[in-house]
């Protein structure tokens, strides 16, 4: 092809993916990486300096597990359990579901200290255990929503308001993807249920819509409409791609629309995918063991499922994969919410699977430069929940003052405790990081300057930290 | 010296080259705004160094000597070597070298500030050289400028498609495209453009582009998104556009219907525009939050939809790039603070729809009696009770028939001692509150008139007053932006200091005007554009084109898009047969996977699929829910309608490909064109020529014919041997095959009609 035209035409794919010319939009996309120069918009682009993680495993947990029952252990709070709170806790303040002046509730969990580093964990994770000097634990985490849907839209797009794009897109949009038949950013759900903060916490927002996550589901269609239809096979579909290959190529010629050639390559790309992502996505083609090491059941729709699919995806590289598991919403007000038995059973579903997923991902080399994160959108309240405190099960309220998290793997401390909440865990005591602080450590693990991973968009630069967020290094290899 | 300088005057180009003037909005502007304002803007918490480069006055103060550059302490902080270099390091920001000449260039002239231009009211402006359209006489005037000129026009049967698209959202039949092609008076294109715009379906196309902006849907948003009725606002919209009414009576009727004398049913839906926010049912959520949230959605999507300007940024902090202080934004938050919507669970304050008011108090009555009787009954002896009741059930059936159609909800002013103070929210924070501010609008646009009462009415008729600077440069900016593909100004969601310039200034201006002049007839602008030389030109493009003018700013061919997520589907259905024309009404359901999932809190995502015609519905009937929007509708850039949306992106994906290929609405798409395609002529090549007209309202070239001629032997063959599959693809899921048609043959048709379906030129407008 006549090289202006090449050029060009490459500069129209570019234009055309990407919400019409933004201005300072294309140049920031220009500016990433001198592959961005190739027509796809996921083709890998390098960082602003040298990443210590190349792709993301975000295991989410839904509702907001209680962090005083699994990481953040007071002793206090245990002495003090059943003491009215006290005043200064409560005035001005509001909970989501307690008013009234609420009981104390220390853990009625068993606490160690595990692994050579000795970080603090519950009886209820028993498997994490054992990687204790894999993870940091953050337990000074903090965020200003109470309520789920704004919390985990702050989470994983910087704002508690709908509209801004998500965190797995960011990422894509900055890096690309290493893959070529597979969706850059991937979300995977389990226990039924869609996240509060809906299909926003994976949304494209005001960035093109190519970075959006794409939903792969263990049922049905892996990604929709991936299937043909019914009585059309192979073959029928490889005819008839290439006849339409040939009636655009024929309209091509007459008119001379490059966008059109970008058309037929993205109709190849399809075809691809049509074999990739079911193949991606039936676990039955692990071995026994390591099915078993993750306790997942090809043709189930499980936590320790989407964890298998996890490391799968990632080995066929994909950048960012985002889990979502329904049911830590530990209000007290079932037996399912209950901090002893609740909890246990609850945790006993991702303890094993992520264990697995660490051992795994060690296991194929690639546990060095994957980041994973694992944890809610806030924190439970040191005291017992309003509405069931005089009930039998015990349960905890929203709370966004301080709450653990842990991450491990790529750029991260091996066997690692940063910061700490004051004696009965209402509030940081030390080395605060807030939920933009911590999206910043995760860009920077990533490679990227999170105050310059921007996007223009009704004149302004936007980006994942808003105009905050700090990198704390304190959790940093 | 002296020759370094020449080599940068160059360099920056015809402006100063020439020996022009600088224009301080289009040279100047700019650079002050992306590199200083951060710290030297309107923001005085920010302000550094006591600076204030954004007005004439500030930056006359010390920084600059008009005429003097080498005396300019401005010009001295962005050159020197000796450090304290401006923009400082940290900002990541640098002036290029040409940034520079043009500073300097513009203290030698004097340092002339001027208005920002969207904030100056348009003015009719001279027509350039003669053309048949004026329209055309501004975009000829800058192709010459630029050695360009227009296409030749093109062929009628893609003009043909294109208007149509355009106009209704739908391709001609092929039947208006024959009459017109051979259609010899002077006025066939004018007569046929007409005949679309006369079209019910222009008002369903255009409300679409409504809806967007409105951020329509029928639930409420976050975790559990459960169902909201307000449908009756979508047919409001609809029959609104249908009817033509003017923009400013439309604008007028949605936000502040309800405080006109003595408002009709009509103008209390029109108020439900603004109760589109979203509403915040999660347990456990504060409604004073979620209203105050949806109020300050309210005042930015007011500004955004009205008048270009992302002034969301005011609702934390003052403006840092255009003259918005936060006062002034809470302002406007003031004249939305006094409805009686407050974030709750029912929606309450909701109308009833289709009800007579004799209707409403005969019910009443009867509930009233009901309960009377009710009570009455308890005093008489068990036996006699059971009697009573019969009666009392009597009542309630009665009473349960008097239905209204539907239910919208709406705004209502709040009144007396209920009424709301507006405070200030420092940092955005509903809970940190200064200053009371009373309604006002931002000094920096129109003034309000004197003695008008400071209300919702009152701002919604200053909007669309003809003073208003922005109304009808925005309006128009969308409109062509939806015909040629492009805006005038490319960034339609922002026309303050941040946003880009007009490329045509001069034809932007007059356009507005043409708006006010035709008392804002949004049918004729439509017509207006359409009827250009430019609109009418072939799209087709070379290298050297392409390399002139790339994204096709200049005209300088015709418009070429790709399709809106509702437009792919509903042609689908169009060329297959199978849409229904039926309008109004609760929105439908059309097929749509199962996910096995639930909302947060909430119902399950999936659905049970609309009986009869309902399945095959245009696209903007469909339920929209915001949590998991239609998905092969978001996959082709549809919104979710959280928020106000301006611009839809217009991406090329393989997901995009999978839904054409694959969705079962797309197969059963192919599945009835096939049958149309079988019981057509005789000949295989009769079959295809026929079926590219059905899809593209184009003849066939000859080798398309063959090609599709040959996709059909080769693929019958294989269905000849194998009748199962055969039968599977012609019929799952359109249903049996039809009394004397053979499966393999039909099987092979719905191959190539999936192809047809998927044609490059189906999913563009060109």
């Amino acid at each position: 092809m006549h090289p202006t035209l090449q050029r060009l035409q490459n500069t129209t794919r570019r234009h055309f993916l990407q919400a019409s010319s933004l201005g300072l939009g294309s140049l920031a996309l220009l500016s990433l990486g001198a592959s961005a120069s190739t027509d796809n918009p996921l083709a890998p682009k390098k960082p602003h300096f040298a990443a210590k993680a190349k792709r993301v495993i975000y295991l989410h947990l839904s509702g907001a597990p209680p962090h005083l029952d699994l990481f953040d252990y007071k002793p206090e709070l245990v002495k003090r359990t059943g003491e009215n709170c006290p005043d200064s806790f409560l005035k001005g303040r509001r909970f989501a579901f307690t008013s009234g002046v609420p009981k104390l509730l220390g853990t009625p969990r068993k606490f160690e200290k595990r692994g050579k580093a000795g970080v603090w964990m519950s009886d209820a994770i028993p498997k994490l255990h054992e990687h204790a000097d894999d993870i940091t634990v953050i337990r000074s985490v903090f965020t200003e929503q109470f309520n789920h849907a704004p919390a985990e839209l702050l989470l994983y797009t910087g704002s508690p308001r709908q509209g801004r794009p998500s965190m797995g897109t960011w990422a894509t949009y900055g890096l690309g993807s290493e893959s070529e038949n597979l969706p850059g950013f991937v979300v995977l759900i389990s226990s039924g249920v869609q996240p509060s903060g809906g299909q926003g916490c994976w949304g494209s927002g005001f960035l093109p819509s190519v970075y959006q996550g794409v939903q792969c589901r263990s049922k049905g269609d892996p990604v929709l409409y991936v299937s043909d239809p019914a009585g059309m096979d192979r073959d029928v579909r490889r005819q008839s791609l290439d006849a339409l290959k040939d009636l655009n190529e024929i309209q091509e010629k007459e008119l001379g629309h490059p966008e059109t050639a970008t058309r037929i390559a993205q109709y190849e790309l399809a075809f691809r995918m049509q074999m990739s992502v079911p193949e991606v996505m039936d676990i039955s083609k692990e071995t026994k063991p390591v099915i078993e090491s993750y306790g997942a059941t090809p043709g189930g729709a499980s936590f320790a499922n989407n964890c298998l699919l996890a490391r799968r995806l990632v080995e066929k590289g994909v950048r960012y994969v985002q889990l979502f598991d329904w049911g830590w919403d530990f209000h007290g007000t079932g037996p399912g919410e209950d901090i002893r038995d609740g909890l246990t059973k609850k945790c006993a579903t991702i303890d094993k699977p992520i264990a697995a997923l660490i051992k795994d991902l060690k296991r194929l080399g690639l546990f060095d430069d994957t980041l994973i994160i694992c944890g809610g959108e806030f924190g439970r309240t040191p005291f017992r929940e309003g509405r069931t405190a005089g009930g039998n099960i015990l349960g905890r309220d929203h709370y966004p003052d301080c709450y653990s998290l842990f991450l491990c793997g790529g750029g991260i401390k091996r066997g690692h405790t940063h910061g700490e909440t004051d004696e009965l865990g209402f509030g940081v005591a030390t080395d605060k990081v807030h939920i933009h602080d911590l999206q910043a450590t995760i860009l920077h693990c990533l490679g990227f300057d999170h105050t310059k991973l921007t996007y223009r968009f009704q004149g302004r630069d936007y980006r994942l930290t808003d105009v905050h967020g700090n990198v704390v290094k304190g959790v940093l290899a | 010296m002296p020759c370094r300088f020449s080599v940068v005057l160059i360099l920056i180009g015809s402006t100063a080259a020439s020996g022009q003037t600088i224009d301080f909005n289009r040279d100047i502007r700019p650079i002050l705004s992306n590199n200083c304002y951060q710290c030297h803007g309107p923001d005085e918490k920010e302000r550094k160094g006591d600076l204030r480069l954004d007005t004439q006055e500030g930056g006359h103060e010390f920084a600059i000597v008009p005429g003097k550059p080498e005396e300019s302490s401005l010009i001295e902080r962005i050159t020197t070597k000796q450090g304290g270099l401006m923009p400082p390091k940290k900002t990541g920001k640098t002036l290029t070298e040409k940034e520079i000449e043009l500073l300097k260039q513009w203290v030698k002239q004097g340092a002339r500030y001027a208005t920002h231009w969207s904030y100056v009211v348009p003015k009719r402006p001279e027509l350039p050289a003669s053309a048949k359209h004026p329209v055309d006489a501004f975009l000829l005037a800058e192709l010459k400028k630029k050695n360009l000129g227009y296409q030749p026009e093109t062929d009628r049967y893609t003009l043909a498609r294109r208007v149509a698209l355009d106009v209704t959202g739908l391709p001609p039949t092929w039947k208006e495209v024959e009459a017109f092609v051979n259609d010899t008076a002077p006025n066939a294109y004018e007569k046929f453009v007409d005949a679309q715009l006369a079209k019910p379906a222009y008002s369903e196309h255009w409300a679409r582009t409504w809806l967007d902006l409105a951020r329509y849907a029928d639930s409420a948003g976050y975790a559990d998104d459960p169902a909201r009725t307000i449908w009756a606002y979508r047919d409001y919209v609809i029959k609104s556009f249908n009817a033509n009414k003017p923009f400013d009576q439309f604008t007028i009727e949605q936000i502040a219907g309800d405080l006109l004398p003595n408002p009709t049913e009509e103008q209390l839906v029109a108020t439900a525009f603004h109760r589109n926010t979203l509403t915040n049912n999660e347990g456990g959520t504060s409604d004073e939050e979620f209203r105050s949230v949806a109020v300050v959605d309210r005042v930015n999507t007011t500004l955004t939809t009205w008048m270009g300007t992302s002034i969301a940024c005011a609702q934390c902090h003052t403006h840092k790039y255009d003259p918005i202080a936060q006062t002034e934004y809470f302002g406007l938050y003031a004249f939305f603070n006094n409805t009686a919507d407050a974030d709750r669970g029912d929606e309450s304050p909701v109308i009833e729809i289709g009800i007579t008011p004799a209707q409403t108090k005969l019910r009443k009555d009867l509930d009233a009696f009901a309960t009377k009787l009710d009570a009455a009954a308890k005093k008489y002896p068990k036996e006699i009770q059971g009697i009573a009741k019969i009666q009392v059930d009597a009542l309630k059936k009665a009473s349960a028939t008097l239905k209204p159609v539907t239910t919208v909800p709406i705004f209502q002013e709040l009144q007396g001692n209920q009424r709301r103070v507006t405070k200030l929210q420092h940092r955005g924070n509903y809970q940190d509150l200064g200053d009371v501010v009373t309604e006002h609008v931002p000094e920096a646009l129109s003034p309000l008139p004197k003695d008008a009462p400071k209300n919702r009415l009152t701002l919604a008729k200053w909007l669309v007053d003809e003073r208003n600077p922005l109304t009808a440069r925005v309006l128009a900016n969308r409109i062509w932006e939806q015909i040629f593909g492009l805006g005038i100004v490319r960034t339609p969601e922002e026309f303050g200091s941040q946003g880009e310039l007009p490329s045509h200034p001069e034809l932007l201006d007059w356009l507005a005007t043409e708006l006010h002049r035709t008392k804002w007839d949004q049918k004729a602008f439509v017509k207006l554009l359409v009827m250009t030389d430019a609109y009418r030109q072939s799209s087709k493009v070379t290298p050297a084109l392409l390399e002139a003018d790339p994204d096709n700013r200049w005209l300088s061919r015709g418009p070429r898009v790709r399709l809106t997520a509702e437009m792919v589907r509903d042609q689908a259905l169009a060329v297959s047969g199978l849409l229904s024309a039926k309008m109004y009404g609760p929105s439908v359901k059309p097929p749509q996977p199962n996910f096995g999932l639930s909302a947060a809190f909430g119902r399950s995502m999936d659905w049970q699929t609309s009986p009869g015609e309902d399945k095959f519905r245009r696209g903007l009937y469909t339920e929209w829910r915001r949590t998991n929007p239609y998905p092969s509708m978001s996959t082709f850039d549809a919104p979710n309608r959280d928020v106000c949306n301006v611009r839809r992106p217009r991406t090329n994906t393989p997901l995009q490909a999978l839904v054409t290929l694959n969705d079962p609405v797309y197969v059963e798409a192919s599945q009835a064109l096939a049958r149309k395609i079988a019981v057509e002529r005789k000949s295989a090549n009769e079959k295809a020529a026929f079926a590219i007209r059905q899809v593209a309202t184009r003849p066939a070239s000859e080798k398309e014919v063959a090609r599709i001629v040959k996709l059909y032997e080769d693929t019958k063959a294989g269905f000849a041997k194998d009748a199962k599959k055969a039968e599977k693809l012609a019929t799952d899921p359109i249903g049996p095959l039809p009394k004397g048609t053979n499966a393999a043959e039909l099987a092979a048709w719905t191959v190539v009609a999936n192809v047809l379906l998927n044609l490059d030129e189906m999913l563009m407008k060109r």
